[in-house]
């Protein structure tokens, strides 16, 4: 019995030790993570969106919370002005969901470039939407109040060809972008004056 | 329902989990030398990799991704593979005295073999539903199972033949294991 | 002195993967170019090392039935870590590794030299023990990666050294390749004495 309770004990102590010094490690290393991951999964689309720009987005970044959820937001500073913010969003394609970043000028409230960063749609078909220029330029210059729609269902974006869906999924993700705009845009002006 | 099958088909031959992810090495070379030896292994890593794939999965879903404690994976998974392989050894034991008879051995060096673990993490790392970790992770074993008792056939005819006295030993059979991966390759058209 | 003989046996005597033929899975993934070779050898040896001298420090307390399982705790926590760190501080690597820096758990090198030295021995042995095989194991990765970068892409360490003649043998890089390429340098160790049976 005494074997027992000492091998209980024992295993017990050692898992204790062992997830104290794992929350620790994680504590201290959990926002140079978020970063690192921001940096090299989202940041090269990012920078694409925000073509031009001088300052450092992923570094000036702040969170705003729209349905319970907390959404990253990338100011980006053009001419000097912080004129444009790009925020992560979302839509379903053909094979899942489609992770993008929106980018919306503020002054006139229209988009000014979409990426995509994570999707799980076929390779050579859906899966070109990614790299597809004219698809991403003809959302360039949409505005938020606006439903934004490819040209097969009335709309004006130029879906890839033969991937019909995923054109369809990445519309979705634009307009849930230009709902959270519309909620979010007092608050993300006023995040922009705190930072300045 | 083809997704599957090509899923499979990929799982089995294309990219085999020992020949073309690099994954369960070590018991590949450790007990390939004899074909019985060899089919209770593979027989061995059917068995706890279904378990385990599905097991690893279900908590990873309610339980790692809902309370945000994705970090923990590695130990988590380690430890319920090591929980289930020794329930799955002292269960046999009790209730299915000939299946343990021929899995019996192989059952603790399975807790080390990183084929399992590899697969666990795979499946969890690719967002696979349910029903893709069931097939993945059962294509995945029968992949392993069939390398494994390919290769046994080979050393078995190998333990005869006259081999140079350097390559003696492991050397000659990671050359051999090399060109079964490149016929190996040769499915690669296929998938 | 004995210190120094744990030390430099994990060097050449009883060389991970060459001589000691464990923990091969890593040996074939990440020696596509040298500098996941070293990476994987860096990251092995920390937990290796830390694994040791904790396993030698409880190897009193823990109880011989739930040894193992006690090994497997405290080597998944080290392996956490470098996971952890990795991320957070060198992410490209992290990248390239993928899965298998969470293999480091079931490496076969990290469980044996705790049964086999750490829950044996006392602190500054086990050290030695880590240091020497962790050591060793990254001059194998190394040599291994170098040999497959150099022929299969032309490089080392992402440098280019061959001339612009050169055809990359991409044989070299593919998993045939890997597993060719470590059994002629198996063959090349048994020139100098044999190794290991497993």
């Amino acid at each position: 019995m005494r074997d027992v309770i000492k091998m209980v004990v024992v295993l017990g102590l050692i898992c204790g030790i062992a997830a104290a010094l794992l929350a620790g490690v994680r504590m201290v290393t959990m926002e140079k993570i978020e970063y690192q991951e921001l940096k090299f999964v989202k940041g090269p689309v990012i920078m694409e969106v925000f073509k031009g720009c001088t300052n450092n987005p992923i570094k000036d970044r702040f969170k705003l919370k729209y349905n319970e959820k907390e959404i990253n937001f990338f100011p980006g500073v053009f001419d000097g002005e912080t004129n444009v913010v790009a925020f992560e969003t979302q839509g379903s394609g053909f094979g899942g969901d489609i992770g993008m970043i929106m980018a919306v000028n503020l002054e006139n409230d229209t988009v000014s470039g979409i990426g995509i960063t994570t999707h799980k749609e076929t390779p050579g078909v859906g899966a070109r939407a990614k790299d597809s220029e004219p698809f991403k330029n003809s959302f360039n210059g949409l505005s938020v109040n606006e439903i934004i729609r490819v040209k097969k269902d009335g709309g004006k974006v130029d879906a890839v060809s033969g991937a019909t869906i995923t054109s369809r999924g990445v519309c979705e993700g634009a307009n849930l972008g230009s709902e959270i705009y519309k909620n979010l845009k007092s608050d993300i002006l006023a995040k922009l004056k705190e930072i300045k | 329902m083809s997704d599957y099958l090509l899923m499979a088909v990929s799982a089995i031959f294309v990219n085999n989990i020992l020949l073309a992810q690099y994954l369960g090495n070590c018991p590949f070379v450790g007990v390939s030398k004899k074909m019985d030896t060899a089919a209770g292994m593979a027989g061995g890593v059917v068995f706890v990799l279904t378990l385990a794939g599905v097991i690893t999965w279900t908590i990873d879903f309610f339980l790692l991704r809902h309370f945000d404690l994705v970090y923990l994976r590695t130990i988590v998974f380690i430890l319920v593979i090591a929980a289930l392989v020794q329930f799955v050894e002292t269960f046999l034991k009790k209730m299915v005295p000939p299946l343990y008879k021929g899995l019996g051995i192989f059952l603790p060096l399975i807790t080390t073999n990183c084929a399992i673990f590899g697969v666990c993490i795979i499946n969890v790392r690719k967002d696979f539903n349910f029903m893709e970790t069931l097939v993945f992770s059962v294509t995945s074993a029968i992949g392993f199972g069939l390398a494994l008792v390919i290769m046994a056939g080979l050393r078995e005819r190998m333990a005869t033949a006259r081999i140079p006295k350097i390559m003696e030993g492991t050397a000659v059979t990671m050359i051999t294991a090399g060109f079964m991966a490149l016929s190996f390759f040769g499915f690669l058209g296929m998938a | 002195m004995s210190i120094v003989k744990e030390f430099t046996k994990g060097l050449w005597a009883e060389i991970p993967p060459f001589r000691f033929v464990l923990g091969l899975c890593p040996t074939l993934a990440v020696t596509k170019s040298v500098e996941t070779g070293i990476g994987m050898g860096l990251m092995l040896t920390f937990v290796l090392v830390f694994s040791n001298i904790l396993i030698s420090l409880l190897r009193k307390i823990i109880p011989p039935s739930v040894r193992i399982a006690c090994f497997i705790v405290v080597i998944a926590t080290f392996v956490v870590i470098v996971e952890l760190v990795s991320q957070a501080y060198a992410y490209p690597l992290y990248q390239k590794l993928g899965i298998f820096i969470p293999l480091i758990v079931v490496n076969c090198i990290v469980l044996g030299r705790a049964e086999a030295f750490a829950s044996k021995n006392g602190v500054v042995a086990s050290i030695a023990d880590g240091l020497g095989m962790g050591i060793g194991y990254t001059i194998s990765l190394t040599v291994l990666a170098a040999i497959r970068e150099l022929f299969g892409a032309g490089t080392l360490y992402g440098i280019k050294i061959m001339g612009p003649s050169f055809e990359p043998f991409t044989f070299m890089v593919s998993a045939p390749g890997a597993f060719v390429c470590l059994g002629l340098i198996l063959c090349t160790m048994n020139l100098f004495g044999k190794a290991k049976d497993m």
